[in-house]
């Protein structure tokens, strides 16, 4: 479904040149579920916000199916990430005027292609998650846990066919760590390509594929023995 | 203040400069506006209050209770002769006549024009009025004395103590004589009505037919009392003494039809005489209003700008208290911050006003000046104006943000905006300031279409090449006077002349003649004396019949007795309230309702000679074949300047001892115009600065908003927002405020203008496009003060936003 060539970003500012990312090829197949690992700094994150089109590479080619993402003008971009993609942060990043509720049909707030009861597929996504008796609550209201999972939630309700977690264990305990992976796991069990970034070596193994990065490369990658 | 609360203040300061100029430029500009306003509206209220015991002096007025005449109402005149009635009947009474009369005084050969007055030996009672040198009250003893201002000694003596015991040669009231300079008074200020640079005894005129009676109004009248309880008997005794008096003139009860009232003469600056609208106390109160608004708008925005700053920094009070700083070291910290961030606006506010006040003189024909100490100083209202904003500025981060618990605030992973109440408040304050932004551009354009709409609309003649020669009244000599008459007549550029008592800015005299028969209400009527020529010169529109001239008798009414039959002309209002609606019907008719007969052989069209605020009399007009009297108007083709000169040069060739008065009609009509013109630019340079002041806030809150918002554009961003839908997502968000403010501003705009529009009798409609225009107008402001920062978000890269803290 998704095949990056050669890519590269490197990042100039006040005459420091930092590569993040070097020499990149990566191919993700329809339902599969990917997890990045490596030290801090390595350019994790750089790879998964380059896989979501909210950073651009310096160089190279990003294939999703068909489309050349690379030639695809802003605009374009931004229609493809409402209706393609779904994103998981590690500080959650809800918005906090805005009730769970509110939050999660932002979702689908730019999405001009979904027509009928967006309502419903919002209590849906909500239900899915188990956050729905939260929906008017304020994110600040509710615990790290709690505020993670309706993030995910925010992520689903378009049904995206990628999905991308950028640490979404990282600032949760334990239990709710387990909470947020079977969820994730669940996810991709109905069918959703997640690509997701983790420090967690168990929360890695979940995944059906594990690439190590080291300093802007891909150094290594294997599969989970089922 | 300690060390570090102060290098906190700098730091924050320098770093976000263009904030910072904005935040504390805007208080600075709106502190000026109310300063400026305040210094007029002290300077409009402080008449006469320089002079000691003010309080005790009042101005006596003629009220002229017969409702609807062109005399109804209260004057600030009264007969010559009311004092001494009131000596008679009121023993010990304590007042004073002053009569303008005006002087030429003559210095090698040229004639030069002062402001003399003619005052009673008792002046110096009523008036303390302050002396340079000599003594006033003794001079005023002797007919033979004047009494001069400082400016005048210095200008014809070089000083006030080489001016005492000087003579001067000085035409008074027609007669050349020598006086002799017995005293010099203090300069009156320019805050006085009573604007004389000389004075001198005011003769004994009791033979004069006019002089006891009643209903006129030749000079005024001042009285003294010691105590209001004495001035509040004195008024509750005027009824019965003016039926005791003026019974000649006047059925009795005398009272109902006329009375005399006492005025502070502290009001009588402000006070409108008989039919005037109330303006001046009115553009006095606008003005004030604005000031204070435009003051409220600029600390409603500091406030509004300086608190949603402080919500950014609550991260810096949530460490310092991890750091252990205790909650009122804190609200310290916060108060004195915003206090002195306050004065330093107060500081640049004065400054801006010394800088601008000589220009705001100049485009208001003000002499105002700013007194920093003392009574009248603006430092000590200026420190309690910044203890006040700078509390109410301080407050909110003082007391809200020190209470926050310091474990939430670090938690979240976003600056605390006061929530949703928060915005409510700053959207709310938004519209508050818009509302009054929009109120003050509707305002503006009102006030200039109806100023201009003055400048511009048909009186009824063409105000445009006319020179009116005032000092006709001056020429004695009968001779002479024909002399000058046919000089100017005889002027190149000059296509018709005439004499008249009634003229564009008003004349020699105001006739007005009330007819009543029978049980039916009296009609007034203004009465004109003109001369031949008068319609031609004016260019009246003639609509049915003829002009007067001497060829038909009963034209000219030099020889005719006023019971004796006469031709006269009205204008199309006297035709109406006659009862035609056509000018041909009234031709031929008498004027009837008990006046002597008069015929109407004319109908001219209205022309409107005074105040465009005073509805234009129904009027008629008689004809003198050689007027004696009057003011003389010249219709000239040409440079007005040219005209004047020659006129000048022609006047002089004949009559040179005697001092040339002339001005043309667009300048005698200026003096209706100026004070609503002057309170325009005012207002206008108000609102003009309050909705920069706005416009400033909105930056600043938009500034703020976007920068509180940029994580959230992140995540706009990668839910699939387009750069298209960020950009309407924050100009969005000040759209609602903005459309409130017109819903607001609307209803208040149209009534404040209409209230003010009342005061005119020639006035424009109120009109949609001023308040459209002045919505679209603040629309487009709102939009563009905001755009620039919404685009600029709007293509920030969404993984650096989310990295955004
Ligand atoms: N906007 C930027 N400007 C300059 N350098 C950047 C920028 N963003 C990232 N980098 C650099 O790129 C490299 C990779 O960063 P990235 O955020 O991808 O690391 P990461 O692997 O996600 O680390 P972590 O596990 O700590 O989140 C780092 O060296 C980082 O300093
Ligand atoms: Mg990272």
């Amino acid at each position: 479904m998704i095949k990056l060539e050669n890519i590269e970003r490197r990042y100039i500012s006040d005459e420091v040149e930092t590569t993040a990312l070097l020499d990149v090829n990566l191919a993700v197949a329809s339902g599969e579920f990917l997890a990045i690992m490596g030290p801090s700094g390595c350019g994790k994150s750089t790879l998964l916000n380059t896989l979501g089109t909210i950073d651009r590479p310096t160089s190279g080619q990003y294939w999703f199916g068909d489309t050349d993402l690379a030639a695809m003008g802003e605009k374009d971009l931004a229609k493809f990430r409402a209706a393609e993609l779904g994103f998981v942060f590690q500080s959650f990043n809800l918005i906090d005027e805005l009730t769970i509720q509110e939050n999660v049909a932002l979702g689908l707030a730019y999405r001009k292609d979904v027509a009928g009861n967006k309502a419903e597929r919002v209590a849906a996504a909500m239900d899915t998650v188990g956050i729905a008796h939260r929906a008017r609550h304020f994110p600040h209201q509710l615990s790290g846990g709690q505020q993670q999972r309706a993030a995910i939630a925010r992520a689903i309700v378009g049904q995206p066919k990628l999905i991308l977690a950028d640490e979404p264990t990282g600032n949760l305990d334990t239990a709710n760590g387990e909470q947020v992976m079977n969820i994730l796991t669940a996810l991709n069990d109905d069918g959703a390509t997640i690509v997701m970034v983790t420090h967690s070596p168990s929360h890695a193994d979940m995944a059906k594929r594990r690439i190590d990065m080291l300093d802007g490369r891909i150094v290594a990658s294997a599969m989970r023995a089922i | 203040m300690n060390r570090f609360a102060l290098l906190s203040l700098y730091r924050s300061l320098t770093r976000h400069k263009l904030y910072a100029a904005l935040n504390i430029g805007g208080l600075a500009v709106g502190i000026a506006v109310f300063l400026v306003l305040g210094l007029y509206v002290r300077f409009e209220t402080s008449y006469e209050t320089w002079l000691p015991h003010y309080d005790e002096v009042y101005l006596v007025q003629t009220d002229s209770r017969v409702p609807d005449q062109p005399f109804s109402g209260r004057h600030h005149w009264t007969m010559g002769g009311l004092l001494e009635q009131l000596r008679e009947d009121f023993p010990g009474i304590v007042g004073t006549r002053i009569e303008p009369m005006g002087a030429s005084i003559i210095q090698d050969g040229v004639a030069v024009n002062e402001d003399l007055k003619r005052a009673d030996d008792t002046f110096f009672d009523v008036f303390d009025l302050p002396m340079a040198a000599g003594e006033g009250r003794r001079a005023l003893a002797d007919p033979g004395n004047v009494l001069i201002s400082q400016s005048v000694a210095e200008r014809f003596f070089g000083s006030s103590d080489t001016a005492i015991g000087q003579t001067m040669t000085a035409t008074i009231d027609h007669e050349t004589r020598s006086v002799r300079v017995a005293g010099v008074f203090v300069d009156l200020p320019p805050n006085s009505e009573l604007e004389f640079t000389m004075l001198t005894r005011l003769p004994d005129d009791a033979d004069s037919p006019w002089w006891s009676n009643w209903g006129s109004t030749s000079l005024q009248t001042f009285l003294r009392f010691s105590n209001r309880e004495d001035a509040r008997q004195f008024e509750a005794a005027t009824n019965a003494f003016v039926n005791r008096r003026a019974t000649d003139n006047y059925e009795a009860p005398a009272s109902d039809q006329i009375g005399i009232n006492l005025l502070p003469i502290a009001d009588w600056h402000l006070t409108p005489e008989g039919r005037e609208p109330d303006s001046r106390r009115q553009s006095v109160a606008t003005l004030g209003i604005v000031g204070l608004l435009t003051l409220l708008i600029a600390i409603v925005n500091y406030v509004n700008l300086a608190t949603s700053r402080a919500a950014l920094r609550a991260r810096e009070v949530a460490m310092r208290k991890v750091l252990g700083a205790d909650r009122a070291a804190l609200i310290r910290q916060f108060l004195t911050e915003a206090i002195a961030t306050v004065a330093i606006a107060g500081l640049l506010a004065l400054i801006i006003v010394e800088l601008t006040l000589p220009f705001i003189n100049a485009a208001g024909g003000l002499e105002l000046s700013i007194a920093y100490l003392g009574g009248d100083g603006v430092v000590v209202p200026l420190i309690l104006l910044s203890l006040v904003i700078g509390l109410i500025a301080g407050a909110y981060p003082a007391f809200l943000l020190s209470r926050y618990p310091a474990a939430s605030v670090l938690a979240s992973a976003k600056a605390p905006g006061g929530g949703r109440a928060g915005t409510r408040t700053r959207q709310a304050l938004v519209a508050v300031q818009f509302a009054l932004a929009i109120a003050f551009m509707i305002g503006t354009a009102v006030l200039f279409a109806q100023t201009q709409h003055l400048r511009d609309s048909d009186l009824g003649f063409d105000r445009e090449g006319l020179l009116l020669v005032r000092s006709m009244y001056l020429l004695d000599d009968e001779a002479q006077r024909r002399a000058v008459q046919s000089r100017l007549e005889a002027l190149p550029s000059v296509r018709f002349a005439s004499m008249s008592d009634g003229v564009v800015g008003g004349g020699t005299s105001t006739n007005v003649d009330s007819f009543a028969e029978g049980g039916s209400p009296p009609i007034s009527m203004r009465r004109i004396a003109i001369g031949p020529a008068f319609f031609e010169t004016y260019g009246t529109r003639l609509l049915a019949g003829r002009y007067l001239d001497a060829q038909h008798g009963m034209d000219d009414a030099t020889s005719l007795e006023w019971e004796e039959p006469q031709n006269v002309v009205i204008n199309t209002l006297l035709m109406r309230s006659l009862g035609y609606s056509d000018p041909a019907e009234a031709i031929g008719k008498q004027i009837g309702r008990g006046a002597p007969p008069r015929t109407i052989v004319g109908v001219v069209n209205d022309m409107r000679f005074l105040s465009p605020r005073e509805p234009v009399d129904p009027t008629y007009y008689t004809y003198y074949e050689e007027p004696k009297y009057g003011v003389m108007t010249l219709r000239f083709t040409g440079d007005p300047r040219v005209t004047t000169e020659r006129a000048r040069e022609a006047w002089t060739s004949v009559a040179g001892e005697i001092p040339f008065e002339a001005e043309t009609g667009t300048e005698s009509l200026q003096e209706f115009y100026e004070d609503d013109e002057r309170a325009t630019r005012l207002f206008a340079i108000g609102a003009g600065l309050a909705v920069l002041i706005g416009m400033v806030g909105l930056w600043g809150l938009a500034s703020f908003n976007t920068a509180r918002r940029v994580k959230e554009i992140g995540i706009r961003k990668s839910l699939g927002a387009s750069a298209t839908d960020i950009v309407k997502l924050l100009v969005g968000q000040f759209m609602r405020p903005v459309l409130i403010a017109n819903i607001i501003a609307w209803p208040l705009a149209y009534w404040a203008m209409r209230t003010w529009l009342a005061g005119f009798d020639d006035r424009i409609e109120l009109s949609p496009v001023h308040f459209i225009g002045a919505s679209l107008i603040a629309i487009a402001i709102a939009v563009l003060t905001v755009l620039g920062q919404s685009l600029r978000a709007s293509r920030t890269a969404p993984s650096w936003a989310l990295r955004h803290d």
